[in-house]
């Protein structure tokens, strides 16, 4: 569990920060966004993704 | 009615109503210096929730972001990452220290300090760079509502008066309302400023170009490449942006109003609930670029392109319209400009007068003088705006740059056994030196191995090697074992 919630802390970081160098271009426009700008959207989802799930993993083992 | 009026009166409207509401809770009980500061703590889901998220949209998100959009193009867009990273920080980080703050009855940033390394010069030093640091962000809020209600009046009132009418309202609305009405008047800031940037910046692009896609098609056919790294400059690159990004993910929590916003909290769990849908509600910041691109477009060659936001909306809408922005956008920057008066106050008071000069202040007399600095702080942001003009983007990165600073010493100090006062104070030192330098000669972004880093960047990562290395060869069982015991809140 600590490993899991270890690699869901660490995506958002990757996903926003590492990915940089490969995702900034302009073309394609995905979604009426600059693909940089739709990268960058994406990644808010992905951190809200990644911390339900800690959220969840934690409130279980708090009740169990 | 002339546009002038009408759109002065609304924002007036706006500004009246939200006041009242925002001294309702001072007025129903007599509050002590704890219910002032941080709402006794008692703040439940919702109202941790707007206070956490009350800072988001500040003047600069509203203003700023739609100038630097309008400014430097494809750099913007960190503003859409630092966010979501920050509360994954925040996550781990705010439900660790709002028990501390219960158990020993810590108010402030400097308070929390102190008490980590049993160090009360520690906590006067963190309490001088705190303030010295809130100064700029508070005077980007100032700033920003001088330059609403400047535009709203459509010239009527030039910048040094709107600047003044700022600071009157401000500085009242803290003394009377304390934390409690910043958070319920963040509330109704939320929810206009929402509706105000996402009906604006969806608008402005259909109206003009019929989607958001085709007006970044015609941006990207006038200017190609401005919407990728490093856009409309020459160093703000791909490298800026992730230095800057990690800067910013890891100093979002160092601003020391958010230490007493966790204090405000009712348990850690409304904490760690909040921060797993903040991330979302940053999204919202997408919308002012939206508007700065299609002013580009638009109108172009303005002096001032943090006035790009509004200057738009006067261009397509009537007086009543602009008024309805300004009113929002002025909530915008006095909210959170408040609950940034009102720590600056409180860490003066409690950490620099009462433990420097008069440590058997009670509450009340505590209360007094920070009600008093209230407007001292006011004042001198007030002082810098007019006198120390500055881009609202600059004065939001100088700010990061110092507070980040406190990160070593805040979350591992708290995470880390090891972690020494010795450490802090070398860590810190340094890197506030670095940070000072490096911005005043004009050396931020930094320019090393071929890469432009955030110059607040490179000297969080100086701290922290010096941090850690003085911490692993300073600390021994002894106070390990005191500092543990400090810690635990249960």
């Amino acid at each position: 569990m600590k490993a899991l919630k270890f690699v869901l802390t660490l995506i958002p970081f990757v996903w926003t920060i590492a990915a940089i160098p490969f995702v900034n271009t302009v073309k394609p426009i995905v979604l009426g966004l600059p693909f940089l700008a739709f990268w960058l959207v994406a990644g808010i989802f992905v951190a809200f993704v990644c911390l339900s799930i800690v959220y969840k993993i934690d409130t279980k083992n708090s009740n169990g | 009615m002339s546009n002038e009026f009408l759109a002065l009166g609304i924002i007036f409207i706006f500004i009246f109503v939200t006041t009242i509401v925002g001294m309702l809770p001072g007025m129903k009980e007599k509050l002590n210096l704890e219910g002032w500061a941080i709402g006794g703590r008692e703040f439940g889901r919702w109202l941790s929730w707007f206070i956490l998220a009350g800072e988001i949209y500040t003047a600069f998100a509203f203003l700023g972001a739609s100038g630097w959009a309008y400014a430097r193009g494809g750099p913007t867009f960190y503003i859409l990452g630092y966010g979501a990273l920050a509360y994954v920080v925040g996550y781990y980080l705010l439900p660790k220290i709002s028990p501390i703050g219960r158990k020993f009855s810590l108010m402030t940033q400097p308070d929390l300090v102190q008490h980590i390394y049993d160090s009360k010069l520690l906590g006067i030093l963190v309490a001088i760079i705190g303030v010295l640091f809130l100064l700029p962000y508070l005077q980007l809020q100032l700033t920003g509502l001088g330059i609403i209600i400047q535009t709203c009046s459509y010239g009527l009132i030039t910048k040094v008066p709107a600047m003044l009418i700022a600071f009157t309202l401000v500085a009242i609305f803290v003394y009377l309302s304390g934390l409690k009405g910043v958070a319920s008047t963040a509330v109704i800031k939320d929810v206009v400023m929402i509706v105000a940037v996402v009906f604006f910046g969806l608008y402005l692009p259909f109206h003009f170009f019929g989607s958001v896609g085709n007006m970044f098609e015609a941006l990207e056919a006038a200017k190609p490449g401005f919407l990728a790294l490093p856009g409309g400059t020459k160093v703000l690159d791909v490298s800026w942006v992730m230095s800057t990004l990690v800067l910013t993910s890891l100093g979002f929590y160092m601003w020391p109003h958010f230490s007493a916003n966790s204090f405000s909290a009712k348990s850690p769990e409304v904490l760690r609930h909040n921060a797993v849908f903040l991330p979302l509600y940053q999204i919202c910041l997408l919308f002012p670029m939206l508007i700065g691109f299609t002013a580009l477009l638009i109108i172009p060659g303005l002096s001032n392109p943090d006035m790009s936001f509004m200057l738009m909306v006067q261009k397509v809408f009537p007086g009543w319209a602009l008024g309805l922005v300004g009113g929002a956008g002025a909530l915008a920057c006095m909210i959170p400009a408040s609950d940034l008066i009102l720590n600056t106050s409180m860490i003066f008071t409690r950490n620099i007068y009462c433990r420097g000069f008069n440590p058997n202040a009670d509450h009340t007399h505590q209360k007094f003088v920070a009600r008093i600095i209230v407007f001292i702080v006011t004042a001198t942001a007030l002082c810098l705006a007019i006198f120390a003009p500055n881009l609202l983007v600059n004065l939001l990165l100088i700010g990061y740059s110092g507070v980040t600073q406190f990160f070593p010493m805040i979350v591992l100090g708290l995470f880390w056994k090891r972690a020494t006062k010795i450490a802090s104070f070398c860590g810190l030192i340094v890197g506030e030196t670095l940070v000072v330098y490096l911005t005043f000669s004009k050396l931020d972004p930094l320019a090393i191995f071929g890469l432009h880093l955030n110059a607040g960047f490179a000297a969080l990562m100086v701290n922290l090697i010096i941090f850690v290395v003085i911490s692993i060869l300073t600390s021994n069982n002894d106070n390990i074992v005191a500092k543990e015991k400090r810690l635990s809140a249960s």
